[in-house]
């Protein structure tokens, strides 16, 4: 929760500071963020065994706030992203070249997963056969390694092999430029679907969308509207038991960890909501209850994996929610201009870009 | 002054024999009191799913002294991000003055600490399982054994004071 905290804080000074102002201030202002991204990391350092850990707390070169994934493969290089660089680390925290960088060991990844699971494999079993865990603060860490299956389905993952802790953004506001184009000629919200390649930011435009819509905008004329999310992979609100980590706004209620399409069926029938949301659309169960969902009048916000129009018209299970003209509205994201560009918004009913 | 001189001693060594003989009375008991607490965390684990740090503050609530002040501390070290493991080890060494178990009684309920939250609820089931099978295996035998030393104690101290008076006498 902390981390919630301290991220939304920082969000701000990525504003650039004002050239008028006295150095001694700007100084000051750079301090101000090298130690606020010293405590981001050390924060971040907590989920690893001793050798990571003691690596991101001697991280220098590299600012928190540029980096958005870290990742840990066995018998391979320490390896952190940034939106537009892969900065391989030596045991001193220093980037290097790829053959001097620290190695990452079997023992490193065991000790992650023990701390981010808090010792607790068998309470993450349904996250682990699906892949990922969710740390408090709504990170997301992807995990892989061989899995085991029973009677055709994955019963659970051992010898992991690769860890990617992905870190979620809370970047208020941008929800605002394009939310106008969501509303129909009446002022309503219309049913819609955000699309992007992985890593383009559809996570935290719906999430702004929901705290935008729950609460209402006065100057576009749109009221509050109750909004029910179904946070399957516990990403969108990060709840931490029971608590969500992120604003999702005054009127949202959070189904977590539950299945989509069995989460759709219960929220409708007992908390009334005017809008769905829900992330990553692509299992046929979703599409089938989405529809159920559509006959009781809510309005749906979701997301899917697609890079653009064509692609998602080629996705089977999308194909069909499209060709069916459930969708009144298209968001199409992608990282031409960092993560969270808006490629386009497609009004579906005509085939018009708005 | 003799006389009491002659009181106070088998006074103190019966004492010693009824504080002996309480001492090992306890045993069963806190054996008990550890099934008890073991088959409280296997429900967590199996039925609530619950992660280990909350289902040991859930074990603390409802269990007494000591096990309490253990599971606390076991909480306690798994808030601290040790791994399960090791501070289920680290715990039995820094409690068990509190306790009145024997050596073999920690090396089973020790077990429990080896892979404890490292696989799915089904095998972290069957651990527990097999554990307090042994445990309650050495609990009957505990009970049986237990009020033969105890009643032995708690004669025998009363008998070394009288011993020790006619000697002295």
């Amino acid at each position: 929760m902390s981390l919630h905290y301290t991220l939304s804080v920082v969000q701000a000074p990525k504003v650039k500071l004002n050239s008028t102002e006295p150095m001694t201030s700007q100084t000051e202002g750079s301090l101000c963020r090298s130690d606020q991204s010293a405590a981001l990391w050390a924060d971040m350092a907590r989920w690893f065994g001793p050798e990571v850990r003691s690596i991101l707390d001697k991280i220098k070169a590299v600012t928190f706030q540029e980096v958005e994934e870290l990742r840990l493969r066995v018998g391979q290089p320490l390896l952190v992203r940034t939106s537009d660089q892969d900065l391989f680390l030596n045991s001193e925290g220093e980037i290097t070249n790829p053959n001097k960088a620290y190695f990452v060991k079997r023992e490193d990844l065991v000790c992650a997963l023990e701390r981010m699971t808090h010792s607790s494999v068998y309470a993450v079993e349904e996250d682990l056969r699906q892949g990922f865990l969710t740390l408090p603060g709504g990170n997301r860490v992807g995990v892989t390694g061989e899995a085991i299956l029973q009677h055709g389905k994955i019963q659970t993952l051992k010898h992991i092999s690769s860890l990617n802790l992905r870190i979620a953004r809370d970047i208020l506001g941008r929800g605002l430029k394009i939310l106008p184009l969501l509303l129909g000629a009446d002022g309503t919200f219309g049913h819609t679907l955000l699309i992007s390649p992985p890593r383009a930011g559809k996570t935290t435009l719906l999430r702004d969308l929901i705290r935008l819509i729950s609460n209402g905008v006065p100057q576009l004329g749109l009221v509050g509207l109750t909004v029910g999310v179904v946070d399957e992979r516990g990403e969108l609100a990060g709840m931490w038991q029971g608590v969500p980590t992120y604003n999702l706004g005054y009127r949202t209620d959070v189904l977590d960890g539950c299945p989509k399409a069995s989460g759709m069926n219960m929220m409708v029938r007992s908390m009334a909501p005017q809008v769905i949301a829900m992330d990553e659309l692509g299992h046929s169960d979703d599409v089938t209850a989405l529809m159920d969902a559509l006959r009781t009048g809510v309005r749906i916000l979701s997301t899917a994996h697609a890079s653009s129009l064509e692609e998602a018209q080629n996705r089977p299970t999308l194909a069909h929610l499209l060709e069916q003209g459930v969708f009144e509205r298209l968001v199409v994201l992608s990282r031409k201009n960092g993560p969270g560009t808006v490629e386009g918004v497609y009004d579906l009913k005509t085939g018009r870009i708005l | 002054m003799l006389i009491m001189g002659c009181v106070a001693l088998i006074a103190g060594c019966g004492s010693l024999g009824l504080w002996l003989a309480s001492r090992i009375r306890r045993r069963p008991a806190e054996l008990r009191a550890c099934l008890m607490a073991l088959a409280l965390l296997d429900t967590e684990i199996v039925w609530g799913v619950t992660p280990l740090p909350e289902a040991f503050g859930i074990v603390k609530e409802r269990t007494d002294l000591p096990w309490q002040k253990f599971f606390a501390e076991l909480q306690e070290r798994l808030e601290r991000g040790e791994s399960a493991g090791t501070a289920w080890k680290e715990t039995i060494l820094s409690q068990n003055v509190n306790f009145c178990l024997k050596q073999q009684d920690w090396q089973v309920i020790g077990d429990v600490g080896h892979g404890l939250g490292r696989s799915d609820s089904q095998e972290q089931h069957k651990q527990l399982e097999l554990v307090q099978h042994q445990l309650a295996l050495i609990k009957d035998q505990a009970g049986v054994w237990s009020e033969k030393q105890a009643k032995m104690w708690s004669y025998l101290g009363f008998l070394c004071g009288i011993a020790g008076v006619l000697i002295l006498i």
